[in-house]
């Protein structure tokens, strides 16, 4: 990119630059707004996300869930994979399963009457599934694995995905060309075929689930941020960066990337729940978690597969799966708001 | 904006009056739970594709209500004295092109089937059919024209047996043995035979009228040139792959369809509604699920599953009852014999050959403390005391099979400590693949009845049988076999019963499956439809004598 | 432009090449027969695979596959409807998979499209709640569930649309299918399209645009949308592709046979069907592969700034 310099006219003839005429600039004394700059940018980023009343409540909901995972299944007897059955007089064996939500207190309470049935004394918040097991403990051990799921998808989309994208975008011609056509091969092989075959090679099981996203889950990602570096690099102030000599990594991610955060987080927040359905296709066809464990996008599924008989059944993933997302977008935008701060915000 | 709304509302409303004013006579709306694959005999493999294939096409012989064979195409035949030589006698019946229903037609059919060595070819080899040379024809590439089948003239029809076969005119229902009309065959391209109502004739009580390889739906409406036309009842049924069971109780609650099979919890569902309930059917399916212990050494940490107590533990500890009570819920029976009940009934007595369910309860049954003794015992036996295994099963079998597994491993865990199943789905296609190159240890698995025998069933666990999938070997038990197949046994019926049964004793007594239990069918019916015939083995559901009403 | 598309195209052909080789040798590789039965021996099998010439060496196998896809003959099926040819089989299942997912993605982006400017324009408002909300149910909730709540209402309760898919009747009973399709799209557009636009009318040409006073639907729409739809149509670009190829639970359900199920169908089924897997993988691959050299191409449309092509080669 170097450009040759061209010698103003007016230095003296016989001048010969010596080394001490150049200088770093990153070792130069800038001179910076005190009052704007009194405090770090990151600081910034801080003190505004909190201001974001949204932005808390986000955070809030998702630490309810971690907590509600971490501590949910230990909070009543019932164990994840437990069957909740005794035997009765004639020695025949009655299972609790397909019971609908019930809180026996609550009932005594409002209606005035002992709740009837064989599992009257117990408390299902959200019921029992039609195996027998109650779906509270259940819901929040399946959030454990859909949490980790997420937490590696933002992961994966933030680093491979992002890189790939604004570094395609960024070089262009060659470089681009054959990026993209290693997406489109990436792209292009089921998922199931590739799983199938990778599932020969290691262990079924969580390893698993994360490789196969691996392959492909960063790809959306990284034709969002392509596109954003394909829009911004043609803009003045990366050419004037360029000129001033500023170095390619320091053109993507430091002037670059913070232009583009907010498509990016908008796509990482959607490829969520994307990637816990994936999940849970991928423990149907048994490359995932076995039963009897389960995650968010099983239990959905085992919802859904009784859903005119046993309706109860898939609310509790569903709503735990929309606050999840509803926290992590609140975040996302405050995130947003805070990393690009505008003017009148200020 | 305005505009816009008008001219949809204009639209939905065309849309509806153009698709409401089709009057049509009343077909029967029926479920099938899967893709009818093939309609060609030599290809077809599946339940519903041999449903479509019998609406349409009948054999020598067809099925009545209690499941006996009686003529259908074959107005009668003639056994020589020594069993081995059947005479079919072939009434005048029509192809739907108006071509005459041929002996010929039969022989270009069987000698098809042999040549092409499918997958129901196994029906004219010596394991079961006996037809004279089918094994060196579908096994050594012989010349299919020496099959012993002959069509003397237009009208008989000659088949030569290597041996007596008892059931043999029962096989004659089965579709593999349906006639196919040569010159129409010879018509067409090469293997666009049965995959539109262009390229498919039929001789039965339906013809098909609407078919696509592929799509969801499928229709034949009544063949007015039937030989039997007045028995037909029906003017067509319009089938519709119901892909989620848990549709297909709305679906008939809708109306949008009359016959539908609904999974465990709908049934306890249905169970409820009185209206629904009347309309309940259950019927047996016919197939037995069980559990395939593989017994080699690769598998299983080192074979430890060829020790015969350790099978025992297992199949003592699992609680069938409440599997098929709590968990299938859609009237499946508990079954403890290796040849499920409901479907071979000895045509000497008439009982059925698995009555007694509690004929080997010493062997098999819930018992968690005689499976605790069992356990000891292998324990010792092997000197290990704990063990890992993994459990297959297929994850689009049926609503039922992952539960199934998971109550399973609940029950053989609780009574057997030291003892871990782990689970692991897979599809159908990898879990036989599996099965097939021995590379598993516990399999959940099914076989259905193929014909109405006990052999179709005890034939498995002969030794280098390809379903021998535990690779158990037993020379007793070869024997035995051996004799009630070709040897000793094939002329004296009783004798062969017997012998039957003290083969199924060897492999209860070394548990080398597990029967767990024989599935059934809960239909739905809508009021005013009856007559439909439903059978555990070849055809499950036939449709000749049902009306509307 | 020419040039480069024309490019573009003859590396397209080189990619499904390589698609194509990996597909073919991946599905050999998978657990599975071709041949899935329990009633064939070993040696029957072994038969029938060799009649297939699956025991030719790779590479034979691949030329003469592809020497008989160039003629456009994808063979026939080997557990799969294995009468029928894959070409019969195959064109229902595009032709319906096609017209109820090209409803679906035309229903998803504009309603899309419209919540989310309606949501930028009340940034902070009610809309905007409700479009956030909306977008998030939108995603969380699989279509599946979206369609079995469709034709339990609007099928059994309110018996006006057919409860399964007739093709005798293809527009009228693919409304509700294409309606639950739609809603992932729906929402992720009106998500991308609210946040973008939120971003936009910061910007300084915006306030510099309403401080010459113009306002209302012309400046959304000339400068404001436009300058908002590069990440859009990038975001949409793989959801029509997904959409276009069918979606399993969906088509199942209401008994449409298309495309998503076919494709399970062939490498879940009963076994491994080789000629499916690879017919279906070609198609997925020409149209992702074509989908997004138009939104390459789209892109310098959208903002004549981005070019592509690299030096030398002007798009």
């Amino acid at each position: 990119m170097a450009k040759k310099m061209i010698q103003p006219a007016a230095a003296a003839e016989n001048y010969v630059p010596t080394k001490e005429d150049f200088v770093f600039l990153s070792q130069r004394d800038i001179r910076t707004d005190a009052n704007f700059a009194s405090q770090s940018y990151w600081r910034g980023v801080f003190t505004h996300f909190f201001k974001n009343r949204r932005a808390v409540v986000g955070l809030v909901i998702i630490l309810l869930i971690v907590i509600f995972a971490i501590f949910g299944p230990v909070m009543n007897s019932f164990g994840y994979r437990d069957i909740v059955q005794y035997r009765n007089e004639k020695n025949k064996r009655v299972v609790a399963k397909g019971i609908s939500p019930q809180i026996p207190a609550l009932h005594q309470l409002l209606t005035g009457e002992a709740l009837e049935g064989n599992f009257a004394e117990y408390t299902f918040l959200f019921g029992t599934d039609d195996l027998g097991r109650d779906l509270w403990t259940r819901t929040w051990y399946g959030a454990r694995v859909s949490l980790l799921i997420a937490f590696v998808t933002i992961i994966i989309d933030m680093i491979i995905g992002m890189s790939y994208g604004l570094i395609s975008g960024y070089f262009g011609g060659m470089v681009d060309n054959v990026m993209q056509r290693f997406v489109e091969i990436a792209n292009s092989v089921p998922r199931l075929v590739i799983v199938s075959v990778l599932a020969i090679f290691m262990p079924k099981g969580m390893g698993l689930v994360i490789v196969a996203l691996l392959l492909t889950e960063w790809i959306g990602m990284s034709k969002i941020a392509r596109a954003e570096m394909l829009k911004i690099k043609e803009q003045e102030y990366v050419l004037a960066s360029r000129t001033l000599g500023a170095r390619n990594k320091h053109i993507i991610f430091k002037e670059i990337l913070p232009n583009t955060i907010g498509p990016i987080i908008t796509q990482v927040m959607f490829s969520i729940p994307t990637a816990i359905f994936t999940e849970a296709f991928l423990s149907f066809v048994g490359v995932g978690i076995v039963l009897p464990q389960c995650s968010v996008g099983t239990l959905i599924e085992d919802g859904f597969n009784n859903i005119t008989t046993l309706p109860y059944q898939i609310l509790p993933p569903i709503i735990v799966l929309a606050l999840l997302m509803l926290g992590f977008n609140f975040i996302g935008d405050g995130l947003r708001e805070a990393l690009a701060p505008k003017l009148e915000d200020m | 904006m305005k505009k816009l709304v008008s001219v949809i509302l204009a639209a939905m409303l065309l849309l509806t009056c153009a698709f409401s004013a089709v009057a049509e006579e009343k077909y029967l709306g029926v479920m099938l739970s899967t893709n009818v694959m093939s309609l060609d005999t030599n290809l077809a493999t599946d339940g519903e594709s041999f449903e479509v294939i019998a609406d349409c096409i009948d054999g020598l012989m067809q099925m009545n209500a209690d499941g006996s064979a009686v003529p259908a195409i074959a107005e009668s035949y003639d056994v020589s004295e020594d069993g081995t030589v059947y005479t079919f006698h072939l009434r005048d019946a029509k192809w739907s092109n108006g071509a005459d229903v041929t002996a010929y037609d039969f022989a270009f059919a069987w000698k098809r089937i042999a040549k092409e060595a499918g997958e129901y070819a196994y029906l004219l080899d010596t394991s079961v059919g006996c037809i004279k040379n089918a094994d060196s024809i579908i096994y050594e590439g012989a010349d299919p024209e020496t099959l012993g089948v002959e069509a003397v003239d237009a009208k008989t029809f000659v088949v030569t047996l290597e041996v007596p076969v008892s059931f043999f005119p029962s096989l004659m229902y089965f579709p593999t043995f349906y006639p196919i009309n040569e010159a129409f065959y010879n018509s067409l391209e090469e293997g666009t035979y049965g995959t539109s109502p262009e390229t498919f004739l039929s001789n039965g009580a339906f013809v098909l009228e609407d078919y696509t390889p592929g799509t969801a739906t499928l229709s034949v409406k009544k063949n007015e040139s039937y030989w039997d036309a007045d028995r037909v009842q029906l003017a067509g049924i319009k089938y519709q792959v119901v892909g989620s069971s848990d549709n297909a109780l709305t679906a008939f609650r809708t109306n949008a369809l009359d016959v539908v099979t609904i999974s465990g919890n709908q049934v306890a569902a249905a169970k409820k509604d009185a209206a629904l309930s009347q309309n309940m059917k259950v019927t047996g399916a016919g197939y037995m699920w069980y559990l395939s212990f593989s017994q080699t050494e690769k598998n299983a940490q080192n074979g430890k599953l060829a020790n015969a107590n350790l099978r025992l533990a297992i199949t003592n500890a699992i609680d069938r009852d409440n599997l098929v009570e709590n968990y299938v819920m859609d009237g499946s029976l508990a079954t403890y014999t290796a040849v499920p009940p409901q479907f071979a009934a000895s045509s000497t007595t008439g009982e059925d050959f698995s009555a007694d369910q509690d004929a080997f309860l010493d062997y098999v049954g819930y018992d968690p403390e005689k499976a605790a003794e069992y356990f000891e015992k292998a324990k010792a036996e092997l000197g290990v005391d704990s063990f890992e295994f993994t459990m297959i099963y297929g994850n689009n079998e049926g609503d039922e099979v992952a539960k199934v597994a998971q109550a399973i491993k609940e029950d053989v865990e609780d009574a057997l400590p030291g003892l871990i199943i782990n689970l692991q789905p897979m599809t159908k296609a990898e879990r036989l693949d599996k099965m097939q190159n021995d590379n598993y240890d516990v399999a959940l698995t099914r076989w259905g009845p193929d014909y109405a025998d006990p052999m179709t069933y005890l034939g498995m666990w002969i030794t280098d049988n390809s379903n021998n999938y535990g690779f158990w070997s037993n020379a007793e038990y070869d024997q035995l076999i051996k004799d009630c197949t070709t040897g000793a046994y094939i002329a004296d019926y009783d004798a062969r019963w017997a012998a039957l049964f003290q083969a199924e004793t060897l492999v209860m007594q070394e548990a080398v499956i597990a029967p767990l239990y024989t599935k059934a069918n809960a239909n739905l019916i809508v009021s005013g439809v009856e007559g439909i015939e439903f059978h555990p083995v070849a055809l499950n559901r036939v449709y000749k004598n049902a009306t509307i009403k | 432009m020419v040039k480069y598309t024309l490019k573009r195209l003859g590396m397209a052909a080189l990619t499904l090449l390589i698609i194509t080789f990996l597909l073919f040798l991946l599905v050999r590789i998978m657990p599975g027969n071709p041949f899935p039965s329990e009633r064939m021996n070993a040696a029957q099998i072994a038969n029938k695979r060799a009649e297939m010439g699956l025991d030719d060496p790779i590479l034979v196998q691949f030329i003469r596959y592809m020497g008989n896809v160039l003629q456009g003959d994808f063979g026939k099926g080997t557990s799969l409807y294995n009468g029928a040819p894959i070409k019969t089989v195959l064109s229902t299942a595009i032709s319906n998979s096609f017209r109820i997912g090209g409803t679906a993605i035309l229903l998803g982006s504009l309603v899309g499209l419209l919540l989310g400017i309606t949501a930028a324009l009340n940034k902070g408002k009610f809309l905007d709640a409700f479009c956030t909300v909306f977008s998030i149910l939108g995603v969380c909730v699989p279509s599946y569930v979206f369609l079995i709540f469709l034709q339990y209402t609007f099928a059994f309760r309110i018996p006006f649309f057919p409860y399964f898919f007739d093709p005798g009747r293809f527009e009228f009973s693919s409304v509700i299918p294409a309606i639950s399709l739609s809603l992932f799209t729906m929402s992720t557009i009106a998500r991308f399209t609210r946040n973008e636009m939120v971003e936009v009318f910061d910007s300084d040409y915006v306030h510099l645009a309403e401080s010459k006073g113009m306002y209302g639907r012309k400046l959304v729409m000339t400068h404001v949308l436009r300058n908002a739809l590069i990440p859009i149509v990038t975001v949409m670009a793989p959801l029509v592709v997904d959409l276009l190829t069918g979606a399993l639970v969906v088509e199942k359900i209401y008994g449409i046979n298309g495309i998503g199920k076919l494709m399970v169908d062939a490498i879940a089924g009963e076994g491994i069907d080789y000629n499916y897997v690879l017919a279906l993988g070609i198609l997925y691959s020409a149209l992702y592969i074509g989908i997004m050299l138009i939104v390459d191409l789209l892109y310098g449309v959208l903002d004549p700034r981005i070019r592509v092509s690299a030096k030398g080669e002007e798009a």
